[in-house]
Formats: structure tokens, sequence, C-alpha cells
């Protein structure tokens, strides 16, 4: 059995939950949660948060500040604001509704100035009204004007934007999924879900005048059922969208051939290294890290390799070699320049480029779109489209709105001068 | 004599008569004189020229709108402002209120002014037809915001003129202050939702994602929600007066936050420099 005081306590806390006050006090707090993932850095490991912060390292694991936006106290502050939103929204939502109907009519409230003055042409200010859309309706002593009934559900509107944005959001990152991959021209990547494949036939940098990176652009071909449907070009800014998959340009690096040698130049091995990787010779034990390929090699303050820009006008490589684990010695060399190690000659030489594409699915995002759609009519309706009351009678005329009286009067005002005048040019 | 050499002689010009102008408005506000009032606006004015001349001839040498680094932000933010203002000067004939938004245009000017002013071409990320229309918007939703906080901090000086009994003064009627106060920060805040909204459409065309949580969207995300608590207070509870006031100029501050302490201060997507 549950008790009287349990059912009001419940009811309380319901009533809290929906409340207005509450509303504002979620505001804060996400914003202040929000401010912090931004002060803090994020996904970093834990010891660096121990490291950094000591003692209150401990503390800020457990309020997960180092996850600040998927953490789960972010996510109980947006339901708990979705709970107090969609209850403030239907709680208020009975009697907007019963606002929008042509039975309701407001009293005169407090900051409802009286414009009526003597010799006003009452009949001509009312044609005003109805030129302006004004709905008019006769009383015993005057009659009645209203516009943008419908503007009262402005608010709900744009908190119905706000839900389906979050909801939406929330849901497509359930769902979504996304990679990363690095393509070879020739090399493929199937997405077997979607039921296709693509293949890079190209990546190229476009450049200026200047030599600066114009774009990054990857030629792809789209392959379905083991036939080439379509081809692409894409560049950031401008990705793939193809049954509900988009691929993106996103970054790119270069892809170095390699040859070992022996003295007599008969070959021993060759393959292909991007920049950082390492390729183990096993007859000699020896480990050839490609440190970087330098298009454009130049010397950084520091007296490190750097490529002055992306375009091949001088080519270098910085190679590190290491035998059973044990440094050697480093090498700055030119494209088929040989590094002699023993009896052995390693060159480096024809790099070329490779793209780097993102792929992502997310339906949220057409959700995010619906949102935002209501959330622009709503905030219009409330700002631009508030609904605006007229009381006319004798010698009083009160503007009633409870959205921006101000606004509102200051336009009756000018609607009633414009009569003046021209009553007068008339005289 | 080549397009650049004008476009910087115009920038310090421009920079040179928003002071003035600022200078003027005060003396205005202290003095009383309507003359002055009159030549303080028309200083702005023919300032507000002098710097759309600088802007145009930059994007003539340019070959695109000044939108690319953090120079031609604070620029474009500072002519937004100067439009703001001058707007509501038309619509509102408001005088008084460019003693306080003038200084914050010669101020984000001079910030301005410490930037590299370099012509750059534009990175990739940066080519889409996105960055007119979410910078565009940026620029007049950050400029009806400094107009609402100095017509806030205008209010709240009233206020305090108010209680010393001080009747000899320029200032307009303080309820009127306040009320376009809040009208200037909805308009701001349906242009910062539309930044916010064009930001999301385009990260997602560029960046695969409309929203990463970087610093920027998130402390765009925070004026918003400050914007948005401002006006329920004003809405649900008539917070008018003193309180809705204060909350403007915090707005504003976060505003200003977003704009350039983001930049300096966190690092991410959004530094551009």
């Amino acid at each position: 059995m549950i008790k009287l005081g349990e059912v009001n306590m419940i009811k309380r806390i319901g009533r809290f939950l929906i409340s207005f006050r509450f509303a504002i006090v979620l505001f804060i707090a996400i914003a202040t949660y929000s401010i912090i993932g931004t002060v803090i850095p994020q996904g970093v490991s834990p010891q660096f948060y121990m490291e950094r912060y000591q003692t209150f390292g401990n503390i800020m694991m457990i309020l997960q500040f180092n996850k600040v936006y998927s953490s789960l106290i972010y996510r109980i502050l947006l339901l708990l604001f979705l709970i107090n939103l969609t209850g403030c929204t239907l709680n208020l939502l009975p009697s907007q509704l019963k606002r929008t109907k042509d039975s309701y009519f407001p009293s005169p409230r407090r900051d409802s100035e009286n414009l009526w003055a003597k010799g006003q042409d009452i009949g001509a200010f009312r044609q005003g009204l109805v030129k302006r859309n004004f709905k008019i309706y006769d009383t015993e002593t005057g009659f009645k004007a209203a516009k943008n009934r419908l503007g009262v559900l402005g608010p709900a509107i744009t908190h119905l934007g706000i839900i389906v944005i979050i909801l939406g959001s929330f849901l497509g990152n359930l769902f979504a999924y996304e990679g990363f991959v690095n393509l070879m021209p020739g090399e493929t990547k199937t997405f077997a879900e979607e039921g296709f494949s693509i293949q890079l036939e190209d990546f190229y940098l476009g450049f200026r005048d200047d030599g600066s990176t114009e774009q990054y652009y990857s030629d792809l071909k789209l392959i379905e059922d083991g036939s080439q449907v379509d081809f692409k070009k894409i560049w950031v800014n401008n990705p793939l969208d193809y049954k509900g998959l988009s691929i993106y340009q996103s970054s790119f690096g270069w892809v170095s051939n390699f040859k070992i040698k022996d003295a007599e130049g008969r070959e021993l091995d060759e393959g292909i290294l991007k920049n950082n990787e390492q390729h183990f010779y096993q007859p000699k034990h020896l480990t050839i890290y490609l440190y970087g390929f330098y298009p454009d090699f130049s010397i950084d303050q520091m007296g490190q390799p750097m490529t002055a820009s992306h375009q091949l006008k001088h080519p270098h490589y910085a190679v590190v070699l290491y035998e059973f684990g044990n440094y050697i010695d480093s090498y700055i060399t030119e494209p088929g320049q040989a590094i002699i190690y023993e009896d052995i000659e390693i060159t480096f030489e024809d790099s070329f480029l490779y793209t780097g594409l993102i792929y992502r699915k997310d339906f949220g995002y057409y959700f995010v779109l619906i949102g935002v759609f209501f959330l622009f009519l709503g905030l219009l309706l409330s700002f631009y489209f508030y609904p605006r009351f007229l009381l006319v009678e004798e010698e009083s005329i009160l503007p009633i709105t409870r959205q921006n009286i101000w606004g509102y009067t200051l336009q009756i005002k000018k609607l009633l001068q414009t009569n003046d005048e021209l009553k007068k040019e008339e005289v | 004599m080549d397009i650049i050499y004008f476009e910087e002689l115009f920038f310090t010009l421009s920079f040179i008569i928003y002071i003035i102008a600022s200078i003027g408005f005060f003396i205005y506000l202290a003095s009383s004189k309507e003359k002055i009032g009159k030549f303080a606006l028309t200083v702005s004015l023919v300032g507000f020229i002098v710097h759309t001349a600088a802007m145009v001839l930059r994007v003539i040498e340019s070959g695109r709108l000044p939108f690319s680094n953090q120079f031609e932000f604070a620029n474009s933010f500072t002519w937004g402002i100067v439009l703001c203002y001058l707007a509501i000067h038309f619509i509102y004939k408001f005088t008084a209120v460019g003693a306080f938004v003038m200084p914050l245009a010669f101020l984000m000017m001079g910030y301005a002014s410490m930037l590299p002013k370099t012509i750059k071409p534009l990175m990739p990320a940066l080519q889409s037809r996105w960055l007119s229309i979410h910078v565009g918007t940026a620029i007049i939703s950050y400029g009806s915001f400094a107009v609402a906080a100095g017509l806030s901090v205008m209010y709240l000086i009233y206020e305090k003129r108010k209680g010393q009994g001080n009747k000899k003064s320029h200032l307009p009627d303080a309820e009127i202050c306040d009320y376009l106060s809040y009208r200037v920060t909805a308009f701001g805040y349906l242009m910062l939702t539309l930044v916010i909204v064009t930001g999301a459409i385009w990260a997602k065309r560029a960046w695969s994602r409309y929203w990463g949580w970087d610093p920027k969207e998130t402390w765009s995300l925070i004026t918003w929600i400050i914007y948005s608590t401002y006006l329920h207070l004003r809405f649900n509870r008539g917070w008018k007066g003193k309180t809705a006031a204060w909350f403007s100029v915090i707005g504003f501050i976060c505003v200003i936050f977003t704009f350039v302490g983001v930049n300096v201060l966190l690092a991410g997507l959004h530094s551009y420099r």
C-alpha cells in the first residue's frame, strides 16, 4: 500500500521536475558542465589527470571530467532537461490552445496604455486594422481586434524542435557508425552492409601559384556487384553520398618505395613504407625506419627536417637504421641515393600519395534538420508573430499583448498617427 | 598606389573616426547639447562609410568576402556592431546609445589592428558557400548583442542616476532602453541560432559530423543557453530591469569569449589565424 503522504511526495517531485525553476537550474547546470569540458582536456588517459591535477584528479575522474559530453552525468542532465521541457510544454499547451480560438480574449493588462485621444477617426483606424490583418469583433460599446493568435504556440513549437533535435541526435548516435580508411591508388574498400565498394583511382593535390595547397582530390570509382556504377571526384566540403553512407576527404600522406640490393646490384628485398613505418630485413637483423619523406625538403629552426610545401620540388628521405633494436645511424638521402650498410645498399624512391577518407552513416542528422525547422518556426512565431489584441471602447483604445507591449504599442500609435495625418491632409 | 595601401589607410582612418565618435558621444552625454549628439552621429556615419570602403577594397583585392581569419572576423564584427547601432538609431532615433556602443566598436577594431592583416587564400576546409552565410549571420548576431549590451549598460547607469536624483540627463527613458535591449537580444538570438545551425550543416559536409564539441561549438552553445535563460526569465518571471540588464551584459561577455577567448586560450578546429 502506498501511503497518502508518499503520493503527495511523488506529486511534489513530479511538479518540481516540470517546473520553470528547475528549468533554470538545468540551464545553468548544463552550461557549467559544458564549460568544464572546454577547459579540461578531453579523452586523455587517467594518468594524465592524476599527474596534472594531483588529488583533484580522483574527484575529476569520478565526476567524469575526462569525457564530459559522453558522461553519465551529462546524459542524466539532458534526460532531466528533456523531461522538464516536455512537461513544461505539455503543461502549458491546453491553455495555449484555448487562446488560439476566437472565443478567447484577454482583459487589459497593467502595462496597457490608453491611446485614445480626442478627434481620432475610429472608423479609419478600424479599416487600418483590417488592412493589417486584424480580425475585428464587434461589441456593444465598440470593437475588439486580434491578430496572430497562432503565435501563442511559438514557445511550444520551439520546444518541440529542441526535443526532436536532442532525441534525434541521441538515437542517431546510437546507430551511427563511422570509420577511417587509408587508400593508395588502386586499392579498394568494401562496405558490405551497403553492398558497394570504392576504389581509389587517383589522389592528388591542387596548388595555387604561390605554392600553397588549394584542395585535396580523391577520384573514386563506385563498384557494385563487380562492375563500376559511378565515378566521383571528392574534396574537402564535397563528400560522396551513396546509399546513406557519406565519404569525406580527410587527410593524406606519402608512400615510398624502397629496395635493398647487394654489392653486385642484385635485388634482395623491396617494399613500401609510409612515414613513421618500419621494415625488418631478417638476414641482417636490420630495422629500416622511414622517419619521413619530405617533398620540398628544408630544415626548421630546431634543426629538424621539414617540408616547405607539399609540392615535389626538392624530395628527400629521413631514414634511421637499427640492428637488433640498437641505433646505428640516421641518414638524409635523395631519391635513388644509396644508404650503404656493410655489404648492402638501401635506396628509397618513387614516392606517391595516398588518401585518408572518413566514412559515416548517421540518420540522426535528418531528425536534427526537422527539429531545426520547428525551432525556427517557433522562434519566429514567438518574436515576430506574437498574438496582438486591441480593445476599443468609448474613450479608450487599449493594446494588449504579453510579449512585446512596448513595440506593439508603438505600432498602434503609428497607425493612429498616420490616420490623423491623412485626415489633416484632407482638411 | 595599390589597393592594399588604400585599404589600410581607410582602416586606420575609420579607427580614428570611431574614437572621435565615441568621445563625441561622451561629451554629448555630459553636456546634453543636441548639436554634439548630432555631430557624434554624423562622425559615426562617416566612419562607417570609410570602414565599408576599406572592406570593399579588401573584397576586391582578395576576390572573396573578408571572413577567413581572425583579423577579418574582428574587422567584420566591428562593422556589424556599427551597422546594428546605426540601424537602431534610424529606426528608433536613439542618439545616446552610441556612447555605449561606439566604444565597443573601436575596442574591437583595436583588437583587429593587432592581428596579422595578410590576405591569404582560403584553406580547403573554408572553401564552401556556407562560409558567407555562417560568418555573415555571426557578424549580425554579435553586432546585435553588442548593441543590446550597450543598451543594458545605459539602463543600469540610468537607474543609478535616478537614485541620485540627477534630473539633467540625456539618457532616454530607462524603460525604453530595457524593452529595446530585449528586442535586439531576441533578434540576435534568432541570428545566433542561425549561426549554430548553418555551422552544423556545414560541419556535416566538411568534417562528417554536425556537432563535435569543438570549443567554439560548445561556447556558442553556452552563449545560446545564457540568452535562452535571459529570454525565459523575461517571458515567465517578468524579470525586467536590473536582473535582465546584467544577464544581457554577461551574455555579451560570453559572446566576446566565444569570439576571442576560445581562439586564444583553447585549441580547436575554429582557431583560424
